[in-house]
C-alpha cells in the first residue's frame, strides 16, 4: 500500500515541468533565505499566488521546495557576512562567521550545507514514517479535543513571546477575531460587518498573511534610510568555493551530534509555534554542553555549525508532520502551507493521509527530493547570492511590494484583497513596532475557523460542556496549555523563587493524569515514566535542601539572549 | 501623575475597541436552527480580548517601560515625519496604486509604483533614476507576463489598455 502510494506520488511529480518548478523553488528559497530580513515564511507566502493555478501536487511541491531552499539559504549570509539570513540561522553565525574570518569560509559553508542536507534527510525520513502514525492518534480526537488542541497551539505560540506573554495572547485573540469577521461558516449569518459589503465577505486569509508578514516586514527593513540604501556586500567578503570533501569528513567525526541535533529540530517542529529560530539555539546550546571542548565554541568550531544547521532543516519535517497528521500547523511557515492546501480544496486532518495518500506522499517525496536539489544548487546559488548582495535593500523591497500588488490580486481576482493587504500591512507594521509578536496572530487567523467549527460540532453533539475537561485528550491539551502559559513566568523566576522548583514535577504529575485516563497499556506506562521522572526531580531537589540553582538560571538567560 | 506610556494607550484603545465590537455582536441574527449561536464565538473572543487588555493595562501602569521594548522616537512633528519617512512614503504610494488601479491597470500602475518608491527612498540622481526605471520595467513587466501569459490570470487592465 505504502509502495503503491509512493509510486503514484513519484508518477505525479516526475514531470519535467514539476522538476523545473521545484528547482526554481529551491533556488528562489536559497536566495530568499540568504537575504537578511527576508524570512522563509515570507518567501513561501509570496510563492502562494504562483501555485494556485497549478495542480495540487505540483503547487505544493513547488512550495515545499521554496521552504527547503529557504531553510538552507540562511547559512550563506550568516557564515559569509555574520548577519543571519533568517532567524533560523542565528546560531550558525556564532561559529560559522569566525571560521570564515579565520580563512576557512569554504569549509564553514561546506559543513553548513552538508549538515542542512543531513538534517533535512533525517527529518524527511521521520516525516514519512511518523506522520501516518500520528494521524492514527489524531483519529481518536473528537471536536472537544480539537478545540482544546487549537487553544493549546495558540497558548504555546504566545508563551514563546517570553516576557511579552500578554501581548502574544492578545495577538492570538486578534487573529481569531479577524477570522470571525464576515459570514459565519456554520449557518452563514453576517457578523462584525458594520453594514459594509466588503467586511461581509470577510478577509482573505492569504492577503492577511502576506500583509501581516511580508508587507510589514519589508517596511520594517527599510525604515532606516541609511540601512535601506546599503547592500549586503558592504558587510563582508562573499566570493568563495565550497569545500565538500573536508566538510563531509568533519561531519562524519560528529555524527552523533548531527543525529541528536536533527532530533531536537524535529521535536521542536512538532510543537505548535516553535520553529527553526528556537531549534537552532537549543541545538547549539546542547552541542556546547555535551562537547568535550566547550571553550572552542564561538571561535569557529565545526560542532557549532553542525548543530544549528542540522536542527533548523529538521524543524520543517516536524512542523509538516503535525500539519499533515492533525491539521494543526507547527509554525508560521506550516501555516502558510496550510493556506496552500486550502487553496487546492484540501483540508488537512487525521484522515488526510488516508483519504489523499497520493497528495500526502507527494509532499513527503517533494521534501525529500528538494533536500537533494538544495545540495546540488547551493554552489550555483552562492554565485547568484554574490550578485544579489550588490542590489540595495530598498530596491528589493520595492520590487517585492510590486509583486505583492500583483500576486495578491491574482488569488481571487478581487480588488478588496489588495486593500486587505494594505490594512494588514499597516497593522502588522504597528504591531511589530510595539512588540506584539505576529506568529500567534497568524496562527489565530489560520486556526480561527477550525476552533469555531469544532466548538459548534461539540455543542451540537451535546450541550454539556464537561467533556472539555473530562475527555482525556481535551484535558491533556488543557493541562499543557496551562503549563505553557505559565512557562514565561517560570522562566522569569527560575533560580530566584522557591516555587519554580515545583514547576517541572507538577507538570509531570498533571500530564500523567490524562495519559492514565486514556487507558490501554502504552499510555499508562508512559504516565508511570513521566511520574517517576517528576518524583525523581522532586527527590533530587529535596536532597539538595531545596536549593535554588543560580547556574541553571544563568544558562536559561544565555539561551534567551 | 506619571506620563502615559505607549502600552497604556494601546491597552485603553483595545478595551474601547472590545466594547464597540461587543456591542456590535447584538446585531448578529440568530437562526432558529443550530445550537451554537453565530454571536457566541465572536463574543467569547471579544471577552477574552477585553480581559487580556485589562491585564495589559494593569501591567503597563504598574511597571516602568523596559529599556529597548519600543524604539525611542524623536519628538516633534518634523522629526517624527523624518523618522517614519520611508514607511509613510511606502504606504502612501501603495494607497495611490490602489486608487489608480482601475485607471492605470496593474502593469502601468505596478511599474509606476515600484519606480516611484525606488526614487522616493533611493534618490533621484540621474543614474539612479535610470536604473530604477529599468528595474521597475523589467521586474513588474516580467511578473505581469508570468501571471497573464503563464498562469492565465486576468489582471486589471485599466482604462488605458482596455480598448486592446
Amino acid at each position: 500500500m505504502v509502495i503503491e502510494n509512493v509510486l503514484a506520488a513519484v508518477n505525479e511529480l516526475a514531470t519535467l515541468q514539476t522538476v523545473l518548478l521545484m528547482m526554481i523553488g529551491v533556488a528562489g528559497g536559497l536566495i530568499a533565505g540568504a537575504i537578511p530580513g527576508f524570512t522563509i515564511a515570507m518567501a513561501v507566502v509570496l510563492t502562494l499566488p504562483f501555485t494556485f493555478g497549478m495542480p495540487a501536487a505540483q503547487g505544493l511541491a513547488t512550495m515545499v521546495s521554496v521552504l527547503v531552499g529557504g531553510l538552507s539559504g540562511g547559512l550563506m549570509a550568516g557564515i559569509l557576512t555574520g548577519i543571519p539570513g533568517t532567524p533560523s540561522s542565528v546560531a550558525t553565525t556564532f561559529d560559522g562567521f569566525p571560521m570564515a574570518r579565520s580563512g576557512r569560509p569554504g569549509l564553514a559553508l561546506g559543513i553548513g550545507v552538508w549538515s542542512s542536507f543531513s538534517g533535512g534527510i533525517i527529518s524527511a525520513i521521520l516525516l514519512m514514517t511518523l506522520a501516518p502514525q500520528l494521524a492514527r492518534v489524531g483519529l481518536e480526537f473528537q471536536p472537544w479535543d480539537y478545540f482544546m488542541l487549537v487553544m493549546f497551539a495558540l497558548t504555546i505560540t504566545a508563551s514563546l513571546a517570553g516576557k511579552h506573554l500578554v501581548k502574544g495572547l492578545i495577538a492570538g485573540v486578534v487573529g481569531l477575531l479577524v477570522r470571525a469577521v464576515g459570514e459565519d461558516e456554520a449557518v452563514g449569518m453576517a457578523r462584525l460587518d458594520f453594514g459594509s459589503e466588503a467586511l461581509l465577505q470577510g478577509f482573505d486569509f492569504i492577503a492577511v498573511l502576506i500583509g501581516l508578514f511580508a508587507f510589514s516586514q519589508l517596511l520594517h527593513d527599510i525604515r532606516d534610510p541609511k540601512e535601506a540604501r546599503k547592500t549586503l556586500s558592504e558587510r563582508g567578503a562573499v566570493n568563495v568555493e565550497i569545500e565538500h570533501l573536508a566538510a563531509i569528513r568533519e561531519i562524519a567525526k560528529h555524527w552523533t551530534l548531527l543525529i541528536r541535533s536533527s532530533l531536537i529540530g524535529v521535536f521542536t517542529g512538532v510543537l505548535p509555534g516553535a520553529g527553526g529560530s528556537i531549534a537552532n539555539i537549543l541545538a547549539y546550546d546542547q552541542a556546547k554542553k555535551t562537547s568535550k571542548t566547550p571553550e572552542k565554541f564561538g571561535t569557529g568550531t565545526p560542532e557549532g555549525i553542525i548543530a544549528p544547521e542540522s536542527s533548523n532543516n529538521a524543524v520543517e519535517g516536524g512542523a509538516l508532520m503535525t500539519l499533515m497528521a492533525l491539521g494543526i500547523p507547527g509554525d508560521v511557515t506550516a501555516a502558510v502551507m496550510l493556506g496552500a492546501l486550502l487553496i487546492h480544496d484540501v483540508v488537512p486532518s487525521p484522515t488526510f493521509i488516508a483519504e489523499e495518500p497520493v497528495l500526502a506522499y507527494s509532499i513527503f517525496i517533494a521534501f525529500f527530493v528538494a533536500t537533494f536539489m538544495m545540495l546540488g544548487l547551493q554552489s550555483v546559488m552562492l554565485r547568484v547570492f554574490v550578485m544579489v548582495t550588490k542590489i540595495r535593500m530598498y530596491m528589493l523591497a520595492a520590487i517585492i511590494l510590486g509583486f505583492c500588488g500583483i500576486g495578491v490580486y491574482a488569488i481571487n481576482n478581487v480588488d478588496l484583497d489588495l486593500w486587505t493587504l494594505l490594512w494588514f500591512g499597516i497593522l502588522g507594521f504597528v504591531m511589530r513596532h510595539y512588540g506584539f509578536p505576529l506568529a500567534p496572530m497568524i496562527l489565530g487567523v489560520v486556526l480561527g475557523n477550525i476552533a469555531e467549527l469544532n466548538l459548534a460540532r461539540a455543542v451540537a453533539i451535546s450541550t454539556d460542556l464537561s467533556p472539555f475537561v473530562t475527555r482525556p485528550w481535551a484535558l491533556f491539551f488543557l493541562i499543557v496549555a496551562g503549563f505553557s502559559a505559565a512557562f514565561p513566568i517560570y522562566q522569569a523566576h527560575r533560580g530566584r523563587k522557591k516555587w519554580t522548583l515545583f514547576y517541572l514535577p507538577m507538570a509531570c504529575f498533571a500530564t500523567a493524569v490524562p495519559l492514565v485516563m486514556m487507558g490501554g497499556i502504552p499510555r499508562p506506562v508512559l504516565a508511570a515514566v513521566v511520574v517517576a521522572f517528576g518524583a525523581y526531580t522532586l527527590w533530587r531537589r529535596a536532597q539538595s535542601g531545596w536549593n535554588l540553582n543560580p547556574d541553571e538560571a544563568e544558562d536559561l538567560e544565555i539561551i534567551e539572549g | 501623575m506619571r506620563r502615559l506610556n505607549h502600552d497604556t494607550v494601546i491597552a485603553i484603545f483595545l478595551i474601547l475597541a472590545s466594547g464597540v465590537l461587543f456591542w456590535s455582536t447584538f446585531s448578529i441574527r440568530s437562526p432558529d436552527y443550530g445550537v451554537l449561536a453565530p454571536s457566541a464565538w465572536p463574543r467569547g473572543i471579544i471577552i477574552a480580548l477585553a480581559i487580556l487588555s485589562v491585564i495589559y493595562l494593569i501591567q503597563s501602569l504598574r511597571r516602568e517601560p523596559v529599556e529597548g521594548d519600543v524604539p525611542k522616537h524623536p519628538s516633534g512633528i518634523k522629526a517624527w515625519v523624518v523618522y517614519w519617512h520611508n514607511p509613510i512614503i511606502c504606504f502612501g504610494l501603495f494607497f495611490a496604486y490602489l486608487i489608480t488601479l482601475p485607471i492605470l491597470g496593474s502593469l502601468i500602475g505596478g511599474v509606476l509604483f515600484v519606480f516611484s518608491l525606488m526614487c522616493a527612498i533611493g534618490g533621484i540622481a540621474p543614474r539612479d533614476v535610470m536604473s530604477h526605471a529599468v528595474l521597475a520595467l523589467v521586474t513588474v513587466g516580467g511578473m505581469w507576463s508570468i501571471f497573464t501569459f503563464g498562469l492565465d490570470v486576468i489582471l486589471p487592465t485599466g482604462v488605458i489598455f482596455s480598448p486592446f
